[in-house]
C-alpha cells in the first residue's frame, strides 16, 4: 500500500549503526532510529502489490520465503505512511506476540520475497516494524491485556525460548493458566543468552517477561524439568504440556586435541559472557574471556557472528572465523531467484567490527580443521587446517574433499566451536516417552504439534531442530492453538 | 463476438451465430486485467467450463456450430487447460495473463496507475528499463503448451485438434472428492453430448456468409465513386437508402483510406445524397473527402467512428413534423468518433457523442448520458439534453443552447464545469450554426442566427475540468519557449503528478 509511486520517489534507506570503532567499546545495542518523516517514506515505498509475497512464510528450497507469522507487513506499511502509529502496532501485534525481538534479531525472509526486490532494493520491513514497536513502548501503547476469563485449564510450558514464550502468550489470551519453565536463572532462552546484548538488549526481553508476568503468566526459573521436577509430575499437575526446549545438542568437532584447554562451544561462550555482563558488569569474572587472545572461530553462521562481536568487546588480539562452504556470491544467482531467500555474502555487525578493528573481513572459506594442538600445560596452542573443496561421494552427497598442500597452522588460544546445533536434548523426552524423529527432533506433525504421547505437545527448535526466532515465533502460536482446541475442544486462536 | 460464461449464454452465442459472427469468444470469470476493479475481478461471470459446454452443446443442436468458431479464455496457463476446453467444445483458446507472466508480469495489477515496477504495463522510461522479458519466453511458453497438448492428444488418441472438439466422452468427473461441497455435485449436464446425425458439424467447417457482395457500397457505391476513387474526380449521385442497408459508405470510406491514406480527398470529393431510412451504422469510420448526405432518418450506431468524412441528416422536404422536436436518429450516434463533421436537423437518441475524440457535430436535442467519457471535438446541442450529459468528460467541449435554464440539472458535473461563452466560443458556434443551416435547411439555428444577440447568451459551455487545466499548461508551455510537440509533452508531464489530477479531477 503505502504510496503507489513511492518505490519510484523514494531510494531503500536504513539508519545507520552506530559506529564500528565506538560500539565495540560497550555492550549497548548498535541500532539507531530513523526520523518518523524518513519512516513514513520508507513505508511508503511498499506498492500495495496485487499478490504481495512478503507475509507467505512458505518454504522454497528448505528456505524460508516471506514471513512465517504471515505479518500483515503491505497493512502496517501503509499505516506508518500515513502516520498512524498505533493502528500499525495494532495490525502488528495481530500476529506477532514479540516484534521487539524479530524487529531486531529475524534475517527478515520477508525482505527476500518483498516483490520490489524483483527491480529494486525491497522495502525496509524490519526496520519498520522495530520502529512501530519500539514507538508503541515509547508512547505507552503496550500495556498488559489479561483475559477477561480463565478456563481453569493449567498448561506448562517447558523452555522460555521465543517458542515457549510465543506459546505461553497465547495461551494465557486463551484464558488458560499457564506456567513456563526455565532452567536459567533468567527467563528468555536464546533471547536472553545466546543472542549477545548489543543485537538483542536484554532489558528489552525482561521487558516483555514483565508484561506476560503482569498479564498472568507464570515464570519458574532455576529448574529443570527432568531433573529438578520428573517430567511425569507435571502429567499429574497439569492438562497439558507444551515442549519448547529447543535443539540445543551443539555439533562438536572431533579432530585430534579436541580435549584441549580453550576450546569452547558458541553457547559456553555466550551464556557466560551474558549472564556476567547482567549480573555484576563482568565484574564477576564468570565468563570466558576472550581478552588478548588469539581467536579462532568456527562456524560461518549467526551465532559464529555473536561470538565476534563478543570477542572483539573482549579486546581480542587476533580474530578469524572459518566457514566450511564457500564464500556466497554478490548477487542472487540464476538457481536462487526470487522469491527465494537470497543466499547472497552478507557483511554482520560482527564482521563489520572486526574489519574496523583489523582491517579485514574475519572470515575464512572452505577450510576444515584437521587437528588441535596443545602446549605442555594443556591449553591449546595452535589449529591446523585443510583447504577443502566440495565434491560427491559414491551416494553423490556433497561432501568435503581437502586439498593436499594447503595445510597451514594458526596460532589459537581461544577456539570457539559455532558449528550449529544438532538436535534437542534427552531427558524429559525419554521420560515422557515421546517419539522422535530420524533426525532425533521430537515427533509431532507440523501443525497440529500433538506428539505420541496424549497432551504433551512440541514446539520450536525440539520438533523443527534449529531454525529461526520467528518460526519459533509460528510453532509457538500454533502449538497453543492445538493446545487450546485439545483442551476446550474449538478454538479462536490463530 | 465476446460473451461472458452465464447461464443462458447458449442461447446468445446461437443469436450471434445466427448473426453471421465469425467467432463467438466464451469468456470465464476467473480473469481480468490488471486494471480491472476488485468487484469486476470478484463478481464477474461464471467458469468457462459451465459456458463453453452449454455454448457448444446449443451450436450443435441448432445446426450452427460447423459455422462458427467457439474460442474460450479466462486463465488459460497450461495445455492441459486447452485439452479440457477443447473437449469441452472450443477450438480457439485465449492465453493473455500467463503469457504476459512469462514476460516477467508479476500481476501487481497496477496497470492503469502507470507504476509498473516491472515495465510492462508502462509507458514511463525509468521503469521500462527494468523490463526483463524478451518474445522469445513467450514463445517458449507457447512451445510448452503446445507439447503438453500433443501429449495428452497422444494419451487420448486423437490425431487432430478437430477431432476432440466437443467429446466431452473423454472426460470423467473425479468420483472422490474428498470435500463436503463437492457431495452433490453432479457433472452430467455438462458432459452430456446432443444425440445428432453425422451431417450436423460438431467444429467450425464452414465460413459464414456474411453477404458483403449485396451490401450497397459493393452493388453500387464503389463503382459510382471510381472516377474518384482513380483520378481525384467529383462525384455525386442521389440514392435510394432502406433500414436493410447497413454500414452504407463505410467499404467505399476503406478504399478511399486505402488508396490516399489518412489525409483522404478533398472535402466534398464523393457527394452522396441518400433517400430513405437508411440502417444501422450509416457512415461509420467514413474518411475525409466523404460527405453523406441523408435525407429521412436513420438507426443506431450513425456515423460510428467517423474519421474525417461529413455527415448530413436532415427531414425530407415534405415532412411536416416539427424537425427540432422529434428524434431523427437512434442510439449511440458517433461512437468513438475521432474527426469530421456532423449536421443533425432533428434530435438524436441516448449516448450521442460518446467517446468522441475529434467530431464537430449540431444536433438539436439529444437523450440521455450525451457527450459520455468524451476526449475531444466540439459539440453543439440547440434544445434540451437528457440526463448524465457529459459524465466521465475529460477533452473537447460541448455548447448546450439552455433555454429554459434547467441544464445544469440533467448534466453530470463530476468531471465538468459550466462556464458563459467567451468571444471565441461564440464565433465558433456562430460558424457551426451557418453551416448548419446551410446543409439541413434548419429553420431552429436560422432563428438562433437571426435574433444572435438575444439567443446567444442562452448557450451554456460544457468545459473539462481536465482539459481545461491541460490547455492552460500548454499555453504555459507555450509561454516558455516551448512549440508544438514539446509543449504538449511538457504539459501532458506537469499534468501528471497534479494532485487534483490525481484526485480524480
Amino acid at each position: 500500500m503505502g504510496k503507489p509511486t513511492g518505490f519510484m520517489e523514494y531510494e531503500r534507506e536504513l539508519p545507520a549503526d552506530r559506529s564500528p570503532v565506538e560500539r565495540v567499546n560497550d555492550w549497548e545495542e548498535f541500532h539507531q532510529h530513523f526520523s518518523e518523516s524518513k519512516l513514513q517514506e520508507q513505508g511508503g515505498r511498499c506498492m500495495d502489490c496485487g499478490i504481495p509475497f512478503c507475509h507467505t512464510g512458505t518454504l522454497i528450497s528448505g528456505m524460508a520465503s516471506g514471513c512465517p507469522i504471515n505479518n500483515l507487513i503491505p497493512e502496517w506499511n501503509d499505516l506508518v505512511y500515513r502516520g498512524l502509529w498505533r493502528e500499525a502496532l495494532e495490525r502488528l501485534h495481530k500476529t506477532n506476540n514479540f516484534p521487539e525481538f524479530t524487529g531486531r534479531v529475524c534475517p527478515a525472509p520477508c525482505e527476500g520475497s518483498c516483490v520490489l526486490g524483483i527491480t529494486n532494493p525491497p522495502v525496509t520491513i524490519k526496520n519498520l516494524e522495530c520502529s512501530i514497536v519500539d514507538r508503541g513502548f515509547a508512547e505507552g501503547w503496550v500495556v498488559p491485556h489479561p483475559p477477561e476469563k480463565r478456563t481453569g485449564k493449567k498448561v506448562a510450558v517447558v523452555g522460555s525460548g521465543p517458542a515457549g514464550l510465543s506459546c505461553a502468550a497465547q495461551l494465557n489470551k486463551a484464558g488458560h493458566a499457564v506456567t513456563v519453565y526455565e532452567r536459567a536463572d533468567r527467563i528468555g532462552g536464546l533471547l536472553m543468552y545466546g543472542i549477545p546484548n548489543m543485537k538483542l538488549d536484554k532489558a528489552i526481553v525482561q521487558r516483555r517477561v514483565d508484561l506476560m508476568a503482569q498479564e498472568g503468566v507464570t515464570f519458574v526459573t532455576n529448574t529443570a524439568i527432568g531433573s529438578d521436577i520428573p517430567a511425569a509430575q507435571l502429567r499429574e499437575d497439569f492438562d497439558a504440556i507444551v515442549l519448547c526446549g529447543g535443539a540445543t545438542k551443539p555439533r562438536d568437532l572431533p579432530a585430534e586435541g579436541r580435549n584441549l584447554n580453550g576450546i569452547h562451544f558458541a553457547m559456553e561462550f555466550l551464556h557466560a559472557n551474558t549472564k556476567s555482563l547482567l549480573d555484576s558488569d563482568h565484574v564477576d569474572g564468570a565468563y570466558v574471556s576472550a581478552t588478548d587472545k588469539n581467536v579462532i572461530v568456527i562456524g560461518g553462521g549467526d551465532t559464529g557472528t555473536d561470538c565476534v562481536g563478543t570477542s572483539l568487546r573482549h579486546k581480542c588480539k587476533t580474530l578469524t572465523q572459518f566457514e566450511i562452504l564457500p564464500q556466497p556470491p554478490l548477487e542472487r544467482q540464476p538457481d536462487n531467484p526470487w522469491p527465494e531467500w537470497p543466499k547472497i555474502l552478507r557483511v554482520d555487525y560482527g564482521q563489520e567490527e572486526a574489519e574496523a578493528r583489523f582491517g579485514a573481513d574475519p572470515r575464512i572459506y572452505l577450510i576444515q580443521t584437521e587437528r588441535f594442538v596443545g602446549d605442555a600445560h594443556g591449553n591449546v596452542k595452535e589449529l591446523h587446517t585443510v583447504e577443502i573443496e566440495w565434491g560427491k561421494n559414491e551416494n553423490g552427497a556433497f561432501i568435503p574433499k581437502p586439498l593436499s598442500g594447503t595445510e597451514k597452522v594458526w596460532p589459537a588460544d581461544l577456539v570457539l566451536l559455532a558449528m550449529g546445533f544438532l538436535g534437542p536434548e534427552d531427558p524429559v523426552l525419554e521420560q515422557l516417552g515421546v517419539e522422535r524423529d530420524p533426525r532425533s527432533n521430537a515427533k509431532a506433525e507440523y501443525g497440529r504439534f500433538q506428539t505420541n504421547v496424549d497432551g504433551v505437545f512440541a514446539a520450536g527448535d525440539i520438533r523443527r531442530g534449529q531454525s529461526l526466532v520467528v518460526w519459533a515465533f509460528n510453532e509457538g502460536r500454533g502449538a497453543a492453538r492445538e493446545v487450546d482446541r485439545y483442551l476446550m475442544g474449538s478454538t479462536e486462536l490463530p | 463476438m465476446k460473451l461472458v460464461s452465464e447461464v443462458g449464454v447458449g442461447t446468445i452465442a446461437a443469436g450471434v451465430a445466427k448473426g453471421h459472427a465469425d467467432v463467438v469468444l466464451i469468456s470465464g470469470h476467473d480473469g481480468g486485467t490488471g486494471a480491472s476493479p476488485q468487484t469486476s475481478i470478484k463478481h464477474a461471470g461464471l467458469p468457462w467450463e459451465l459456458g463453453l459446454a452449454e455454448t457448444h452443446q446449443t451450436l450443435v443442436l441448432n445446426n450452427l456450430r460447423s459455422r462458427i468458431a467457439v474460442e474460450t479464455d479466462g486463465q488459460l496457463k497450461t495445455g492441459r487447460d486447452v485439452v479440457v476446453a477443447a473437449l469441452l467444445g472450443a477450438e480457439e483458446f485465449g492465453f493473455a495473463t500467463a503469457a504476459l507472466v512469462s514476460l516477467g508480469c508479476i500481476m501487481m495489477r497496477v496497470c492503469h496507475l502507470d507504476t509498473c515496477p516491472v515495465g510492462v504495463a508502462t509507458q514511463n522510461p525509468v521503469l521500462r528499463k527494468k523490463f526483463m522479458g524478451d518474445p522469445t519466453h513467450a514463445v517458449n511458453f507457447m512451445q510448452f503448451v503446445a507439447q503438453e497438448i500433443r501429449e495428452y492428444m497422444a494419451q487420448l488418441g486423437f490425431r487432430t485438434m478437430n477431432d476432440m472438439i466437443g467429446r466431452t466422452d473423454k472426460i470423467e468427473a473425479r468420483r472422490a472428492i474428498a470435500h463436503w461441497k463437492a457431495k452433490g455435485l453432479d457433472y452430467t449436464d455438462i458432459l452430456h453430448q446432443p444425440q445428432v446425425g453425422p451431417e450436423i458439424g460438431r467444429y467450425c467447417q464452414i465460413g459464414q456468409n456474411h453477404g458483403i457482395e449485396r451490401s450497397l457500397d459493393k452493388q453500387t457505391l464503389i463503382d459510382l465513386a471510381r472516377p474518384a476513387l482513380e483520378r481525384q474526380e467529383k462525384v455525386s449521385a442521389t440514392l435510394p437508402i432502406q433500414n436493410v442497408n447497413r454500414v452504407a459508405g463505410t467499404m467505399l470510406g476503406s478504399e478511399v483510406t486505402r488508396r490516399y491514406g489518412r489525409a483522404g480527398l478533398p472535402e466534398d470529393t464523393i457527394h452522396f445524397h441518400f433517400q430513405g431510412s437508411a440502417g444501422q451504422s450509416f457512415g461509420a469510420f467514413v474518411p475525409p473527402g466523404m460527405t453523406l448526405e441523408l435525407e429521412g432518418d436513420a438507426n443506431d450506431y450513425f456515423a460510428k467512428g467517423l474519421s474525417g468524412g461529413k455527415v448530413i441528416l436532415y427531414p425530407p422536404t415534405a415532412s411536416t413534423f416539427t424537425a427540432e422536436e422529434n428524434i431523427i436518429v437512434g442510439n449511440v450516434a458517433f461512437y468513438g468518433a475521432t474527426n469530421g463533421e456532423a449536421y443533425i436537423r432533428g434530435m438524436a437518441g441516448e449516448r450521442f457523442c460518446v467517446r468522441n475524440s475529434g467530431v464537430r457535430a449540431v444536433i438539436e436535442g439529444v437523450g440521455d448520458h450525451g457527450c459520455e467519457y468524451m476526449t475531444g471535438g466540439r459539440v453543439v446541442v440547440l434544445g434540451e439534453t437528457g440526463r448524465n450529459f457529459a459524465a466521465g468528460m475529460s477533452g473537447g467541449i460541448a455548447y448546450v443552447l439552455d433555454a429554459h435554464a434547467t441544464f445544469r440539472n440533467q448534466c453530470n458535473l463530476e468531471t465538468v464545469s459550466l462556464d458563459r461563452l467567451n468571444e471565441g466560443d461564440l464565433q465558433d458556434v456562430r460558424v457551426m450554426l451557418q453551416k448548419h443551416v446551410r446543409y439541413t435547411r434548419s429553420t431552429q439555428a436560422q432563428q438562433i442566427l437571426d435574433d444572435w444577440e438575444t439567443r446567444a447568451p442562452e448557450f451554456v459551455k460544457v468545459m473539462p475540468k481536465d482539459y481545461q487545466r491541460m490547455l492552460d499548461a500548454i499555453t504555459q508551455a507555450e509561454g516558455s519557449g516551448l512549440t508544438g510537440d514539446e509543449a504538449i509533452m511538457a504539459a501532458f508531464e506537469a499534468n501528471k503528478n497534479d494532485a487534483s489530477r490525481v484526485s480524480g479531477n
